[in-house]
């Protein structure tokens, strides 16, 4: 997803509306507290009401419509897709299980038919029995209502474009049977990373016959270990435990400890922050960003119950090569060169980590050389200007493109700074949060450079390459926002992209040599990863909370503290 | 105390939310321009002293911004766009970040550069209040002299023509004037700062200043278009209008030649009124991210970037925040003076 | 009379005409500005932005597209691009919060608004009157989001003596949600107790010299009845048609910046969320909303004016 996290439209919004909100968006992923054992099933505390803030309503609570990290968060845990990930903190927790499917799927025809059972005996939260066509209903919705992530789909099975584009009334390329509730899923092309797509939420069952419109308020009946309730859009939801859930016995996916789980809209995060901190209220959502000057005294004062944990967002400005002056490498280059990663980590108050590979770190396939444009926390400006001048580039004209919110915009200053200190012409254009990346994706404004973040949908360096992938350019919503055509890249991704995730530490060596290759060859001015926040209250139990990689705070798992 | 009765709607200046003004009544009866109304006037607000140091305040604030430049490059020595992110400075012989680790700017040094502290950026904030300031005040003059020239030629032309031209320029400052004046100001400042504008051959980028000004200028014309039609309406019926007519003057030159005068001490009390209400509409369309468009500094700009971090560095929203409440009080001020000066009489609306 | 209603209703609908088409046509000339760019996701092909188009009717002409949103509008059932929920739900859902903010600070800024220019219009020429003077000025010069964040900062987080923020119902807790309120009821007050007692004070002046207030001095009054029973009462009546239309334009979305400082969930902060994403539907219906506040408010109070004072002439 392109999106710096499956972050919300609204979360940039609320940001530019007030400075007060440094909501800044973060996303998804990231290794933590590797002691927290995976799973912890129905031991501990059972029982009790957390409350959450949040400073950025989801876009949806429909499965088939959220797309946001905070849609992620609540969907996840009520509804459960054929698979699903690891309850787990950390690198276990991108491991792909069994979730309504009985097992990981069987891989036929060179990768192209997936066959997968329904367990039997599982019901919908509302008490209807589960079956084999629910999921096609599901993924039929899902393309109807268009959910963000659609064009996985559509690329991937045979038929769901033409479903989308009305041209076919069902998907061809899925077949069920309920009374065996066998799946069957044909595929355009082998494609390693499918088992992460059957892990969306987005194609988690719903009841036959759930409208084909998006229901915010009146999200459909699932099957998970929470019910979503009395959704006051803007304001408030609820999570109740699902009953039935726990009769299902699905191995390592918790049944939930918390009776309910109160979520509260609170579009200001110091307030946030602050309520968090004085105990009255028990989680301070993790698609939102502490504030920077609240953040020292958190460290201080709540060292045992806050921590930043990784994810995995790679923050970055794009060079277009299609036009100049960044088709010329020797200015991409000095780019790379002339800016201090360590002045975006102050400028966003510490909550990201400087870095310059595309891939993550955590990822697999993150390089561990050092980075081929010097340390992390310095610059050379004069050997940027020389290769500037040696381009013949002083005084081009450059316009960067930024997104108007808070850290971004004081990325951009920064960044636009250091290009007029090299020698171009520079221009800065904000554009608003919901416009931005329409924005810069359409061949219409055909942007020089500008900001872009990328958060990861499924822990697989796949995503990422989506960036430079030349097949992605497209003239609107286009992801490879640099134009990079590089046929090494190229041939290389057409053998990665086969790979199953499951096998993905066969290839990390060929992974990182690639990205360390895009890296020197200056693609994208990549400056740094993203980091959420992981910050209770002391009424919830810290050890045994786990923080997917994936999806953040995992509710699921929370108990109050003894 | 005359009572201009022809329009009830007239006398009642209304909020919206951001600066309304609006002229309760002004007699114009009397009001004969020339040197003796102007002379009297000015040795009124001679007496008054408290208007008379706000304004100098006032003069002071603006000399200040205009010679921004100076202090910027003879004595902090730092453009007011220089990001200083990882550097450091000496304060009092020690060694400190402009910018901590953690996002926080370094506070007063009370030195040349950095006197008042720096941005998250690293910028001089002194500096930045310098150049914001000319920003600020640019579009409080701009917007009123978009105001006046627009608000007194539509009063003008729909009091003097009446019928049908006043019939349809009342309708279109009602619409200007029932919309919500901070909801016209950002959906308009968000679209055009996005695309800029076109008018014919002329092309305004999106992050011009002359976007805010206009934006503003524009919102405040029924304020000022409503009494001024009011008075000419009254004017036309007097006897120098008859006279000059009777000499065969052709209507556009009685408007300029014989009425305008008349208008001259409405105008006049007018202009101070929506700069003062301009520069507070600014930092409010700022503040909801519909005004000046970054890097640019404006007052407005520099309160709104400077709020995530009031409890950590209080200078980054007091400094321009205390700024733009002493030049928009020197303003309020000094026009209340000039408007006694001109007519202890007259009521005029201030906004907020 | 009833030509005069008929005539104001009828110049309502058409100002309330052209503000929708108004508001409608800011939001197509954005570059990029087709909402199914929005809708569709940064990712989005051109396949699912063609369908989204085609699902919402973004493929129509603009003219076809604003009589559907108008419709909707009329008959209640607009959704909102971004969230997609029922705009009027969601309008609803903020007005408690909106009118209780609005009314409390209305109140306040009338009482306090009184009690200062009676004052200096009392004390006129002397010390006091230029210090209130002074401070009725500082209060116009501040703008409310400054006041509203300066006295969170000060009030909530350094000292606690107020809540942080957000908005509790009446009828769920009366305490609690005067405690919410007082913050930002006084930060939305300020600028008006300002501006209400200048208008008040010199509206009071002009009474006094008026010779029926002569008149009852002479025949001995005490000062205080003649302040009290005629010279404020005759001053009040501007300020009263005054304080309906500011109280109309708070409702109407005049209090955007206090309900954002202070998470109010409010009508206002709807609106200014609405127009960061460039959300159509709710701006339409809010702008709209404010805007008939606004032309009812004041053609009552012109209806109001008539039957308080007969010799204002009643021309449309």
């Amino acid at each position: 997803m392109t999106r710096p996290a499956r972050t919300s439209r609204r979360l940039a919004a609320g940001a530019a509306l007030s400075a007060l909100f440094v909501a800044f968006l973060a996303a998804c992923g990231g290794s933590s507290n590797s002691s927290n054992p995976a799973a912890s099933t129905s031991t501990g505390v059972n029982g009790g009401t957390a409350t959450i803030d949040m400073a950025s309503a989801p876009d949806s609570l429909d499965p088939q419509y959220g797309y946001t990290v905070e849609a992620g968060e609540a969907d996840w845990i009520t509804y459960t897709p054929l698979l699903t990930y690891a309850h787990a903190s950390g690198v276990a927790g991108t491991q792909v299980i069994p979730g309504l499917a009985t097992a990981l799927p069987v891989v036929s025809n060179g990768g192209k038919t997936y066959t997968l059972t329904l367990r039997s005996g599982l019901k919908f939260s509302d008490g209807t029995p589960v079956t084999a066509s629910d999921f096609t209903y599901a993924v039929e919705r899902m393309l109807k209502l268009n959910w963000g992530g659609d064009s996985f789909f559509t690329q991937t099975i045979v038929g769901a474009s033409a479903y989308l584009a009305g041209t076919a009334t069902s998907i061809s390329g899925i077949t069920t049977n309920d009374s065996t509730g066998k799946i069957t899923i044909r595929l355009t092309a082998p494609y390693g990373a499918f088992d992460n797509l059957l892990a969306f939420p987005s194609v988690a069952p719903v009841p036959a016959g759930t409208p084909f419109t998006n229901e915010p308020t009146n999200p459909p009946s699932g099957v998970g270990a929470y019910i979503i309730k009395d959704v006051i859009p803007n304001q408030s939801f609820e999570l109740v435990r699902n009953p039935l859930f726990a009769s299902f016995h699905i191995p390592g996916i918790p049944t939930g400890h918390l009776s309910t789980i109160k979520v509260n809209i609170i579009t200001n995060t110091t307030t946030e922050a602050e309520q968090v901190l004085d105990n009255q209220v028990d989680n301070f959502d993790a698609g939102d960003t502490v504030p920077a000057a609240l953040l020292s005294q958190i460290k201080s004062q709540a060292a045992d119950r806050f921590s930043l944990q990784p994810v995995e967002t790679t923050y970055y400005f794009f060079l277009n090569q299609s036009k100049a002056p960044f088709n010329n490498k020797l200015a991409r280059e000095a780019v790379n060169i002339a800016v201090n990663r360590e002045a975006f980590q102050r400028l966003a108050g510490g909550t990201i980590n400087p870095g310059c590979y595309l891939l993550a770190a955590g990822l697999v396939g993150h390089p561990t050389k050092p980075c081929p444009w010097g340390t992390l926390d310095s610059a050379d400006l004069s050997k940027a200007k020389s290769l500037i001048q040696q381009a013949h580039l002083v005084g081009a004209p450059v316009t960067v493109y930024g997104e108007q919110v808070s850290p971004v915009e004081q990325w951009v200053e920064y960044y636009a700074g250091v290009l007029k200190d090299i020698g171009f012409d520079v221009t800065i254009k904000f554009v608003d949060g919901s416009t931005y990346f329409p924005t810069v994706g359409s061949q219409t404004a055909d942007p020089q450079t500008g900001y872009s973040a990328w958060a990861e949908d499924f822990p697989n360096p796949v995503d990422f390459y989506l960036l430079v992938n030349a097949n992605s350019i497209q003239p609107v919503g286009n992801r490879n926002r640099s134009y990079v055509n590089d046929p090494h890249i190229q041939s290389e991704l057409s053998k990665l992209d086969v790979v199953p995730t499951s096998q993905l530490q066969s290839v990390a060596s060929q992974w990182s040599a690639l990205d360390y290759y895009v890296a020197s060859q200056a693609d994208e001015l990549v400056f740094g990863y993203g980091t959420a926040p992981e910050f209770f209250s002391d009424r919830i139990d810290y050890s045994t909370a786990v923080f997917s990689p994936i999806w953040f705070n995992d509710w699921s798992t929370w108990e109050l503290s003894k | 105390m005359a009572i201009n009765q022809s329009q009830p709607a007239e006398r009642l200046p209304r909020a919206g939310g951001v600066g309304p003004l609006l002229l309760d009544d002004i007699v114009v009866d009397d009001v004969v321009p020339g040197i003796g109304h102007y002379r009297l006037a000015a040795r009124r607000l001679r007496r008054d002293r408290t208007a008379l140091l706000f304004g100098l305040l006032f003069i002071l604030i603006v000399v200040a911004c205009l010679l921004a430049p100076v202090y910027s490059h003879d004595i902090a020595r730092i453009g007011p766009n220089v990001n200083n992110v990882t550097g450091t400075i000496k304060v009092d012989g020690h060694t400190v970040d402009v910018v901590s680790p953690d996002g926080i700017p370094v506070g007063p040094t009370w030195h040349a550069r950095y006197f008042f502290g720096a941005d998250t950026n690293g910028r001089d904030v002194a500096v930045r209040l310098l150049y914001g300031g000319r920003t600020s005040l640019a579009i409080g003059f701009m917007a009123a002299a978009i105001t006046m020239i627009f608000g007194v030629a539509a009063g003008l032309a729909a009091g003097f023509y009446r019928g049908a031209l006043d019939a349809v320029l009342a309708r279109l400052l009602d619409i200007i004037w029932a919309y919500p004046a901070v909801l016209l100001g950002v959906a308009i400042g968000t679209s055009l700062a996005l695309g800029g504008l076109k008018i014919g051959p002329l092309t305004i980028e999106g992050n011009s200043i002359f976007i805010p000004a206009f934006l503003i200028g524009f919102v405040y014309i029924p304020y000022v278009a409503k009494p001024i039609r009011g008075q000419v309406l009254a004017l036309r019926e007097k006897e120098f209008v008859d006279a000059a007519r009777g000499l065969g003057c052709g209507s556009v030159r009685i408007m300029v030649r014989e009425i305008l005068p008349n208008l001259s001490s409405t105008i006049v009390v007018f202009v101070p009124l929506i700069v003062a209400g301009a520069i507070l509409l600014e930092a409010s369309l700022s503040f909801l991210g519909a005004g000046v468009q970054p890097p640019n500094a404006s007052w407005g700009t520099m309160i709104q970037s400077g709020l995530p971090l009031l409890t950590t560095s209080p200078q980054l929203v007091l400094v321009p925040g205390g700024m733009l409440v002493l030049a928009v009080l020197g303003v309020n001020v000094f026009g209340e003076g000039v408007r006694d000066a001109l007519d202890p009489k007259s009521q005029i609306r201030l906004g907020r | 009379m009833t030509r005069f209603i008929i005539q104001r209703t009828a110049q309502m609908v058409v100002v309330l005409f052209c503000i929708s088409i108004f508001t409608f046509l800011i939001f197509q000339v954005i570059p990029n500005g087709n909402p199914a760019l929005r809708l569709a996701g940064q990712a989005a092909t051109p396949q699912t932005i063609a369908a989204i188009e085609r699902q919402w009717g973004f493929d129509k002409p603009i003219y076809v597209q604003y009589l559907d949103t108008m419709q909707k509008i009329l008959t209640g059932s607009v959704i909102s691009y971004s969230q997609q929920i029922n705009v009027l739900d969601q309008i609803k859902r903020g007005l408690p919060a909106t009118i209780s903010l609005a009314g409390g600070a209305a109140v306040i800024w009338l009482l306090f608004g009184m009690a200062l220019g009676t004052l200096s219009a009392l004390r006129a020429g002397r010390f006091s009157d230029r210090v209130l003077a002074v401070l009725s000025l500082v209060g116009i010069s501040m703008p409310s989001f400054v006041v509203a964040t300066v006295a969170l900062y000060l009030l909530a987080y350094k000292v606690h003596v107020f809540p942080l923020s957000g908005y509790v119902s009446l009828a769920q807790d009366p305490w609690q949600w005067f405690l919410h309120l007082v913050l930002p009821w006084f930060s939305l007050s300020i600028i008006y107790v300002g501006f209400y007692s200048r208008v008040l004070r010199s509206n009071m002046l002009d009474t006094l010299a008026e010779d029926y207030v002569r008149t009852a001095t002479a025949k001995g009054l005490s000062r205080r009845r003649v302040i009290v029973g005629h010279v404020l009462r005759a001053s009040l009546i501007p300020l009263m048609s005054l304080w309906g239309l500011d109280f109309a334009g708070v409702i109407g979305g005049g209090a955007i910046l206090v309900e954002v400082v202070f998470n109010l969930n409010g009508v206002g902060q709807y609106a200014a969320e609405s127009i960061q994403t460039l959300d159509v539907p709710p701006i339409l219906v809010i702008v709209m909303y404010g805007a008939f506040l606004v032309v009812v408010l004041s053609a009552m109070i012109d209806v109001l004016y008539v039957v308080l004072d007969p010799r204002v002439r009643l021309t449309a």
